[in-house]
């Protein structure tokens, strides 16, 4: 970018470099070993964590009534030490993580922007953490608010964001410390 | 290089940025699941039942002007224990109060006749967790048990730890809350046996 590349860096801009996508990705590995402790990875672990809790007696049926009672066994109460992430939780999560993540993808966009790919491979690159962040947050609210089953985008924006750090960190880690400069 | 400065500038500016919003909430400590809360506080209890109820705005505004709480959610769960007999052995209810720290999760038992028989808390956050674990190793919330709605539920975290004693508050008005909870919408309704 603008006669810019990371294989020509100084050495300390490289060390730079290497140390940030270094760090951001040990952060990654610890937010995913946090992720699938608290809450758990599968679509099914998501959804008991965040959807909308729901009456176990027959006030799910009539919404109008006052009270409802119903025998259980000890094998219905949640026997796992989950977190259930409610409203205010999921305010505080949103608004840490949207600031944190979107700095981040930021900060990975910026070093990737100095790569040597393609233009439009760079661009759908530089686009994955900003997409998979808004698709990990907006699903948890959608998960709450519209419909159980799109915990699933969770997972996917998740998902989206590791891939892309993992593309950036890959391809910027080759051009800092393997790719050959071109001489003119 | 020189180029460069404003780029690596902004870099170092975005990490600043980062660490402190980050920095807000620690991650939730969960001390017990809900189940094993359940069955130690309902100890003695052979059928277990869950009893859910609603809340009238002047249940709601009652509650509110006895606990300075407002009820908000939309129904409040509580699982009750009976003997053979079928007679109630206590109820546990789970409140939670959203501290700027993370949030603090109570479970609390209450006899038939709206006293306080015990109470755990279930999850807090790394950082209060050790703020509130001297209180938790003297087992302060033993000192409400008998105690019901209208009782004092004052907290001596001794030593002057002013971090301790605000969580010990929050716990403390926790259990109240559900004393509260109990008697205005399971005893006043002549639902409790």
């Amino acid at each position: 970018m603008n006669g810019f590349r990371l294989s020509a860096l100084p050495l300390s801009a490289k060390v730079f470099c290497t140390l940030f996508l270094v760090g951001i990705g040990c952060g990654a590995l610890a937010a995913f070993v946090q992720a699938s402790t608290a809450v758990g990875l599968s679509p099914a672990a998501v959804e008991a964590s965040l959807a909308r809790e729901m009456p176990m007696t027959q006030m799910q049926m009539h919404h109008g009534q006052m009270s409802g009672e119903k025998e259980i066994t000890l094998g219905d109460i949640s026997s796992a030490a989950k977190v259930w992430i409610r409203t205010p939780l999921l305010i505080q999560t949103s608004h840490t993580h949207l600031f944190g993540q979107t700095l981040i993808a930021g900060l990975l966009g910026l070093i990737f922007l100095f790569a040597s790919v393609r233009e439009s491979v760079k661009t759908l690159i530089v686009a994955l953490p900003f997409a998979g962040t808004l698709l990990d947050i907006g699903g948890m609210w959608l998960t709450r608010f519209v419909s159980p089953s799109l915990s699933l985008l969770v997972i996917a924006g998740g998902s989206l964001f590791a891939l892309g750090y993992a593309l950036i960190a890959v391809i910027a880690l080759y051009d800092l410390w393997l790719r050959k400069e071109r001489l003119a | 290089m020189k180029a460069l400065c404003p780029v690596i500038a902004a870099a170092l500016v975005g990490l600043c940025v980062v660490a402190p919003a980050w920095a807000h909430i620690t991650p939730p400590v969960v001390l017990v699941s809900d189940r094993d809360a359940v069955v130690s506080l309902l100890a003695g209890a052979r059928r277990f039942f869950v009893r859910e109820v609603r809340l009238t705005a002047a249940e709601k505004q009652t509650i509110r002007q006895a606990t300075a709480w407002n009820p908000e959610d939309d129904f409040y769960r509580f699982y009750i224990g009976r003997d053979d007999q079928g007679r109630v052995v206590a109820a546990t209810v789970f409140l939670t109060e959203f501290t700027i720290h993370g949030p603090v999760r109570v479970a609390a038992a209450l006899g038939p006749d709206g006293k306080v028989k015990g109470a755990t808390v279930v999850e807090l956050t790394e950082e209060t967790y050790p703020w509130i674990k001297p209180l938790l190793d003297r087992n302060f919330t033993r000192d409400y048990v008998g105690r019901d709605a209208r009782g004092t539920f004052a907290v001596s975290a001794g030593g002057g730890d002013s971090m301790a004693q605000f969580y010990g508050e929050v716990v403390a008005s926790l259990i109240r809350r559900a004393a509260a909870l109990y008697e205005i919408a399971v005893i006043k309704r002549g639902d409790a046996a």
